[in-house]
């Protein structure tokens, strides 16, 4: 109980009100503890965690293709996918550079043959200074080393002086051209977007199906996400502000002939309001953006900075209030669920 | 006046000099005096109404929140249709309080499943909250005596990356189709993901987050959702431990306190800007 | 009309797959048969160029990548114009790049390839690549503190102390302006929080992200925001170089106004089903 409930307990409550009350002290060592080593000591943890989360992954996804269940086929990709990108990643360099150091007086055959290895476009501008101490490197890795010194091979047999040149290890990840880039941008960059892009499906399923005017409420939700909608995108600058003030009358005359039962009062205000708007217009000249208030693009702009920002600085406070109590809840030991103890 | 009060006017007292005579030491940061004075103050209003609930536990009136009486709902119609519940605990690590407290409603929820044979699946993004939901859940299984039914990879490890976790979470949501889906933590973008995926296999669903910018998105798609603060108040509520419903008072006293500062912040720079008055209260909490 | 009620009740309960495949029709055709919509920059976007133009000759400029492939489309056009904006012109500014997610890294390098295939830049003269720490909001703070104890090498390896753009720089303070193009966490508000309160800086955020930064808009924290795609579209029209941003406005405008059909027809047939359940 003292291992598993008491020093945990602890030592929640001491590093939480250390670093609580530390940020309103001015003492270098402290800062630097808050500031820094609080959080990369738990950047260090984290980083060592990952590995028992990635066999328990591949433990889970390897039982599944040993025990041929429904699917298998999926955790023989996965799998395959961690241990190629830990290959690449933490074994292969995938990227080696070849760095010419001199050229024979006629450049013609080594200027073709590294074109058509590497689909660059060179001529012989390019290597004009080049010599042991201006080296000329070709921006097109090569993969393996061993094709690397292939390369240089055939270079050499053209009287062409050569030497490869490896990326160092760390920036090996993010070289141009690279192995692990070449996955980087042709797998895990579409696989990411098209899950990002399944987003703008979702928000029209969710619109059409959510999107009801139930009562005030909905009505006011869903009035505003159009406004909002068209407003946002350049469509809505190209609806004239007279357009919306027309639909604003019929609308109202709508919601009138719910509320009224004397139908001349209903023509009355659709035809009055009509008429308003068509001498307003005629007087202004028909403006596209004015009145400003009846412009979708301004419309959507007030709706975000006004009622929205509203709305959202409230439910900053009270997240920011719960957040607070909920901390002190931890750091005082008053809360203890989180390590199992209800 | 009551003792009550009086200790809570001593107490005030005592803040405003303690505040203002540690200001006066090099060591201490005195542009943040306010903020130590209300740090003192929240600290002190936790303490006391935790305190009063424990004196007095019926005195508290939490009021019904159908997300959380949703819960119980949620895992007896997974028993019933025999198919799994699927917890997810949000995207980011345990530095986030919103998945500690989503690590808490867990273990709520396991004994629940514990109770009822109910299978749970936790697909996790974070290999400490890994850990974290597992200690939950057998703590949980084994408060129920229910060991046997608890399995390490009840809760298991997805991976990192928020799109490709979005991706395999679906996956689970597609083949195992959970009977209810709870998403109870920090989310991002992937949160419609899940909610939409969730409504088209037909699972009850339940959301709490306090992501700002994506409750939007959990109250269109799913049944119940737990907003912000009632997401924070939610271990309180299942676990009806008077500590745990002191903090939840103690949070709305202190939002009292907070809206009578807007108030008033709002009328002294109204003043001051009229040039009615040339105190500049903005300038005080700085 | 009866008949007519029947098409719109039909209508109002299409299954999921026809609205995915319609969506997916109206984003697609504009891309490929663009559409060329008039940009009206708005106010927040005005604000963020404004706040850029109006910087000092040859400042220094702190741009942090804090996206990644996902997010591309909507952050990426933001990065180029606001690097476009400062080369365009010509004052001297010096551009440094960070990055708080490691994704970052790989799009400030492509961003910077872009730039450089347009204005013929000299690196560690004109730009300088710091790359990727991990630590989240640590990384700000601790460039806050002491810089040169977070970045003793830039992404090439180089160190830091034999860069000249370098010189003089120990802290953040010691920029001029900051941008932070932001997809989530970390991103604008760690920028907001922990970054210095004497330096002006700006953020470009996802749209979804766009509601809980506004109130540091609001109260002047961050100097403007591009929000979301439409954003960075009104940036580019702002900046004068139509890129990504604005050929996408065409599919997102097509993609608003056919939700907007679905949302009208759904109201329709709730309506209408709403109407026959009260006769009976």
């Amino acid at each position: 109980m003292f291992l598993r409930r008491t020093i945990p307990i602890f030592i929640v409550g001491f590093f939480g009100a250390f670093t609580l009350f530390g940020w309103f002290i001015e003492n270098e060592s402290i800062k630097a503890f808050i500031n820094d080593d609080a959080t990369q000591w738990y950047d260090i943890i984290a980083s060592f965690a990952i590995f028992l989360g990635a066999l328990n992954l591949l433990k889970l996804q390897s039982l599944k293709v040993l025990k041929r269940q429904s699917g298998w086929q999926y955790s023989l990709i996965a799998i395959l996918s961690f241990l190629y990108v830990f290959v690449i990643g933490f074994f292969m360099r995938g990227a080696f550079f070849v760095e010419i150091s001199s050229i024979p007086s006629n450049p013609d055959p080594m200027i073709n043959l590294v074109n058509e290895t590497t689909a660059l476009e060179l001529n012989s501008s390019y290597f004009v200074d080049v010599n042991n101490e201006n080296p000329f490197r070709i921006e097109v890795p090569f993969y393996t080393d061993s094709s690397a010194d292939d390369f240089v091979a055939q270079l050499a047999s053209l009287g062409v002086n050569s030497a490869v040149v490896p990326t160092p290890w760390g920036a090996h990840i993010q070289t141009s051209g690279g192995l692990f880039k070449w996955m980087f941008d042709n797998i895990f960059t579409p696989l990411s977007a098209t899950m990002f892009a399944l987003l703008a499906f979702f928000v029209a399923s969710a619109s059409y199906r959510a999107f009801k005017a139930r009562n005030f409420e909905a009505t006011l939700l869903l009035l505003a996400g159009i406004i909002i909608m068209i407003g946002r995108v350049p469509v809505g600058s190209l609806i004239s502000s007279w357009f919306v003030m027309y639909l604003t009358v019929l609308g109202v005359g709508v919601v009138l002939s719910g509320l009224v039962r004397d139908r001349r009062i209903i023509f009355g205000w659709v035809l009055f309001g009509l008429l308003f708007v068509t001498i307003l217009g005629m007087q202004m000249g028909w403006p596209i953006d004015k009145p400003t208030m009846f412009f979708l693009p301004a419309l959507q702009e007030w709706i975000y900075m006004v009622p929205n920002v509203a709305g959202a600085r409230a439910i900053m406070i009270g997240i920011g209030l719960g957040i607070i109590i909920t901390s002190l809840r931890y750091i005082f030991g008053l809360e203890k669920s989180y390590i199992g103890d209800q | 006046m009551n003792k009550q009060t009086l200790q809570n006017q001593l107490v005030l007292i005592g803040i405003v000099l303690l505040t203002l005579l540690i200001s006066r030491f090099e060591f201490f940061n005195s542009e943040r005096s306010f903020m130590f004075a209300i740090l003192l103050l929240i600290i002190y209003i936790l303490f006391q109404e935790v305190s009063n609930v424990k004196k007095n536990p019926d005195s508290i009136f939490l009021r019904t929140i159908p997300g959380l009486k949703a819960v119980e709902e949620a895992v007896g119609r997974s028993t019933e249709m025999g198919r799994p519940i699927l917890y997810v605990p949000g995207i980011m690590d345990m530095n986030e309080v919103e998945t500690v407290a989503g690590v808490i409603i867990l273990g709520h929820v396991a004994n629940m499943t514990a109770q009822y044979e109910t299978s749970l699946d936790v697909p996790v993004s974070r290999s400490i909250v890994m850990q974290a939901a597992r200690e939950a859940c057998k703590e949980s299984y084994l408060r129920q005596g229910r060991p046997e039914l608890f399995n390490d990879d009840m809760v298991h490890y997805v991976t990192d990356e928020q799109f490709a976790y979005a991706a395999g979470v679906n996956g689970i949501m597609q083949r195992s189709k959970p009977a209810a889906c709870m998403y109870m933590g920090k989310f991002y973008a992937e949160s419609l993901l899940f909610a939409e995926t969730g409504n088209g296999i037909g699972a009850i669903q339940i959301a709490g987050t306090a992501s700002q910018a994506q409750i939007p998105f959990f109250v269109t798609a799913c049944d119940y959702t737990l907003m912000g603060e009632e997401y924070f108040a939610a271990s309180a509520y299942l676990s009806e431990k008077p500590e745990l419903i002191g903090g939840v008072k103690a949070q709305d006293t202190f939002k009292i306190f907070l809206i009578f500062l807007i108030g008033l912040g709002f009328l002294a720079r109204m003043l001051f800007d009229l040039d009615i008055l040339s105190f500049n209260l903005v300038e005080l909490i700085g | 009309m009866e008949k007519l009620e029947n098409i719109i009740l039909k209508l109002g309960s299409i299954d999921r797959r026809i609205i995915f495949l319609i969506i997916g029709l109206a984003v697609l055709i504009p891309l490929l048969r663009p559409v060329d919509l008039p940009i009206r920059p708005g106010p927040s976007s005005q604000q963020v160029y404004d706040a850029i133009d109006s910087i000092p000759d040859n400042s220094k400029v702190l741009i942090s990548f804090d996206y990644g492939p996902s997010t591309r489309p909507e952050i990426h056009p933001m990065t180029l114009g606001v690097m476009r904006q400062l080369l365009d012109q010509n004052r001297g500014h010096k551009i440094y790049v960070t990055c708080l997610w490691p994704d970052g890294l790989y799009m400030a390098k492509d961003a910077l390839k872009t730039i450089n295939k347009e204005y013929t830049l000299e690196k560690y003269e004109d730009y300088v690549l710091l790359g990727f720490r991990p630590g989240y909001e640590a990384v700000i703070k601790g460039l806050e503190n002491n810089l040169r104890a977070v970045y003793t090498v830039d992404a090439d390896l180089t160190s830091i102390d034999d860069i000249p753009m370098m010189e003089g720089i120990n802290s953040l303070e010691d920029f001029d302006f900051i941008f932070s193009g932001s997809a989530g966490y970390p991103g604008s508000l760690e920028w907001v929080l922990y970054g210095p309160t004497t330096v002006p800086l700006s953020s470009g955020t996802t749209s979804i992200q766009v509601n809980e930064v506004l109130p540091y808009v609001q109260s002047g924290q961050l100097k403007g925001i591009l929000a979301g795609m439409p954003g960075a579209a009104e940036y580019e029209a702002l900046v004068g170089k139509k890129g990504i941003a604005t050929s996408g406005m065409a599919a997102q405008s097509y993609g608003h106004i056919v939700i907007i059909l679905f949302i009208i027809l759904g109201n329709l047939a709730y309506f209408i089903k709403e109407r026959r359940e009260r006769k009976y």
